[in-house]
């Protein structure tokens, strides 16, 4: 790749301009904030940027419709965690047909690189992403996160949800992939004789 | 013998064996359910089927002998196709919940779903047979859905434990395996049924739900229960043991463990391990360092000079037993190990299975080592009528005996090497602290004269050090010239002490141990064979 010289002339005495220039930004920033309102900045923590849906921030556990988490406690999202950041434990449903539940389920958010690998993992749509960004804490110990604040976010309804896979199912083009590679490793397609039925959502 | 081809590799093989078993010998898996190579032939699930070359069908590979020419063939298309086939029919009433089912991870189903389809399932989850879901067996757990009806449970229940307490029930669509009034499976080797099972239908109660087995590191070892020494691998993960599985051994435990045995992890992280050495100090312990508490244990011993005595452990590894023998021969000491005779039930069985009366894992070990030298009786006069100074113990078995109890009044200095806390202890007037078997390198012998490898496979809590680590510490004190560095070291000066073990070492041993050779072509007493 060619590259670009530039020639810096070190002894190039600038002048007054570019500091006229700075000023003039100055000045007019001033304006705008006091006689405009249109400041530059916002007023955090009071107002917060607004950040695309699909933001990854602190993690949330869903919950089935009588409250208890629809997470199974399959282990697929701290298996794919890059950062081992989550920790389960899991214990016995009375619910035959669920089995499995998390009787602890932690996230160290100190840890977590926020890489949103364990929502694309789950498959059970039980752990998602808020948009929530603000990781504030005291000691280490506040900031590794339990299943009871993972699963009460109230605030959830106020910084709204971040990456989730409804709108970027990842899912489904992972597994097309897949058939695509077996295909190319094993020259043969998938054993269904009825491939109308493959295309169901 | 036959000659054949498989997958254009040519073998010769002895005449009567099984495409599927010849094929293994060369490396080639063949995809399979109801096979399973310690259990009778049932060819039920058609998934091990292979094209041979000049036969119109396709033949299933485990019950099918290889002749003399024959040409077969395990990874064709046609073989593919009627694997597909056959595994898309396997599927049909699957609940296909591997998210919460323990099998996942080394399930046969989902392993061959990933080679050899991926298809999408033409059954919906309503149109699916639903069978019975977590049915407590005892120790088992019975989730009749995932169920491939392979037979190999009710194959294990009559041909090794003979008690055929599983059955086929139902028909067709409906079958599904089941114990008579849903009785709970009370023998004692119920923890292979687990292991038998290719899928999730039968999965251990108490590994139920503890941890994902993808997450887990298996490390080889041997079963510490009793003197059969089944062969095992030790799952654990961060230091902390899950399970113990058998791994396969022809020549000791086949495929199959018992359950007291499985067990037998639980003890290792206990709660009341010793941690650290401590010494009595009036009627109170008092913690201490460990090279404090052995720097006081070489002062006591150098004092008894010959007023020794030294007791062994068949708990213990051949390498710990030989740094005693060590000891014992550098200071003139005492020495045995039988409390309690183990010796005379070494081969003794419990049942006709695997397990034995012995529940030492090396007392053939400490036999071949010489370790019962002195006579325990003789040991314990000796105590009484105060010609004993210092008595090292490198296990808790004397200290347990009830005749013990007034040999701490005339024992001046009793040090016991201890793994775990016991009101025995209190009898003692150091304690040290001991690697549990899973946490330590070395061999042992079984019953059958086979030496096998134990292999570290969690580091041992607190200040814990193997055996023959205090005892070459002891010597070092002592001012001997004996050390050691590791096991492995020690085990090629066993390897050259004892006559029968001569040529044997540790690359040698490999993972399934080796026979030790038969006393008699050393001109030894004859080595009892069953």
């Amino acid at each position: 790749m060619a590259t670009r010289v530039v020639t810096v002339d070190r002894n190039l005495k600038a002048g007054i301009w570019p500091l006229v220039l700075g000023h003039w930004e100055t000045f007019k920033n001033l304006v705008r904030t006091l006689f405009l309102r249109r400041a530059a900045t916002i007023e955090f923590p009071e107002k917060r940027r607004n950040v695309s849906g699909r933001y990854r921030g602190i993690h949330v556990l869903t919950a089935r419709e009588d409250g208890t988490p629809k997470c199974v406690a399959c282990f697929m999202c701290a298996t794919v965690c890059p950062a081992e950041c989550i920790h389960i434990e899991s214990g016995e449903r009375p619910e035959k047909t669920i089995e499995k539940y998390p009787t602890r389920f932690e996230i160290d958010l100190l840890r977590c690189v926020y890489c949103g690998f364990c929502v694309d993992a789950c498959p059970e749509e039980a752990i998602l992403m808020s948009r929530e960004n603000d990781l504030v804490g005291t000691t280490r110990e506040e900031l590794i996160i339990d299943r009871d604040r993972l699963m009460a976010r109230a605030k959830l309804v106020e910084v709204g949800l971040g990456y989730h896979p409804d709108e970027h199912d990842v899912r489904r083009p992972v597994r097309v992939a897949a058939i695509e590679r077996f295909k190319q490793e094993h020259g043969v397609g998938r054993a269904s004789a009825r491939p109308e039925l493959d295309r169901k959502p | 013998m036959p000659k054949c081809t498989i997958d254009g590799r040519e073998l010769e093989v002895v005449a009567g064996t099984t495409i599927i078993r010849a094929a293994h010998q060369i490396g080639i898996e063949v995809p399979h359910f109801c096979w399973h190579p310690d259990l009778s032939v049932d060819g039920n699930c058609r998934m091990c089927v292979v094209e041979i070359e000049k036969q119109a069908k396709l033949q299933i590979s485990c019950n099918t002998a290889v002749t003399d020419g024959m040409v077969v063939h395990t990874d064709t298309q046609r073989v593919r196709d009627a694997r597909r086939s056959t595994l898309e029919f396997l599927l049909v009433n699957h609940p296909i919940d591997c998210p919460v089912c323990d099998q996942a991870g080394e399930c046969y189903l989902q392993n061959q779903y990933q080679a050899y389809t991926l298809h999408d399932a033409r059954t919906g989850l309503d149109d699916k047979v639903h069978k019975r879901k977590v049915v407590d067996l005892g120790p088992i757990l019975l989730d009749a859905e995932r169920c491939v009806l392979c037979s190999r449970c009710l194959r294990f229940e009559s041909e090794v434990v003979g008690t055929s307490t599983l059955l086929f029930a139902k028909r067709g669509n409906h079958t599904e395996i089941a114990t008579f009034q849903g009785r709970p499976i009370s023998h004692n080797y119920a923890g292979n049924l687990a292991d038998v099972c290719p899928v999730g239908a039968l999965l251990s109660h108490d590994f139920r739900f503890k941890m994902r087995v993808w997450f887990l590191s298996s490390t080889p070892s041997i079963c510490p229960g009793c003197s059969t020494g089944c062969n095992i691998y030790v799952d654990h993960r961060d230091g902390e043991i899950y399970r113990l599985r058998p791994r396969r051994n022809p020549d000791v435990n086949k495929s199959w463990l018992c359950d007291p045995g499985r067990a037998t992890y639980k003890t290792v992280a206990a709660a009341e391990r010793v941690t650290r050495a401590r010494a009595r100090d009036g009627a109170d312990w008092r913690a201490l360092p460990l090279p404090e508490a052995l720097g006081s244990l070489a002062t006591h011993v150098s004092k008894a000079g010959r007023q020794l005595a030294l007791l062994g452990t068949p708990q213990a590894t051949n390498e710990d037993l030989f740094a005693l023998r060590v000891l014992a021969d550098a200071t003139g000491g005492l020495l045995d190990f039988r409390v309690g005779d183990p010796q005379l039930r070494v081969r003794e069985r419990e049942d006709a299975i695997l397990l034995r009366a012995d529940k030492n894992p090396n007392t053939q070990g400490a036999l071949d080592l010489g370790i019962g030298r002195s006579g325990i009786d003789e040991i314990v006069a000796a105590c009484r009528a105060g010609q004993v100074q210092a008595l090292l113990l490198q296990g808790p078995e004397l200290l347990r005996a009830p005749a013990a109890g007034d040999l701490a009044e005339t024992v001046p200095f009793i040090a016991v090497m201890a793994t775990h806390d016991e009101p025995a202890l209190d009898r003692a007037h150091l304690v040290l602290p001991a690697v549990a078997w899973a946490e330590a390198d070395g061999t042992v012998t079984n019953y059958q004269r086979r030496v096998q490898r134990l292999t570290r496979a969690v580091p041992p809590p607190g200040d814990a050090r193997s055996r023959w680590e205090l005892v070459s510490e002891l010597l070092r004190r002592m001012g001997a010239t004996w050390a050691a560095n590791s096991a492995r070291e020690i085990f090629v000066e066993v390897a050259r002490a004892v006559p029968e073990y001569a040529g044997l070492h540790y690359g040698a041993l490999g993972e399934s141990g080796l026979s030790a050779s038969p006393a008699e072509a050393h001109g030894g007493p004859p080595f009892p064979q069953e």
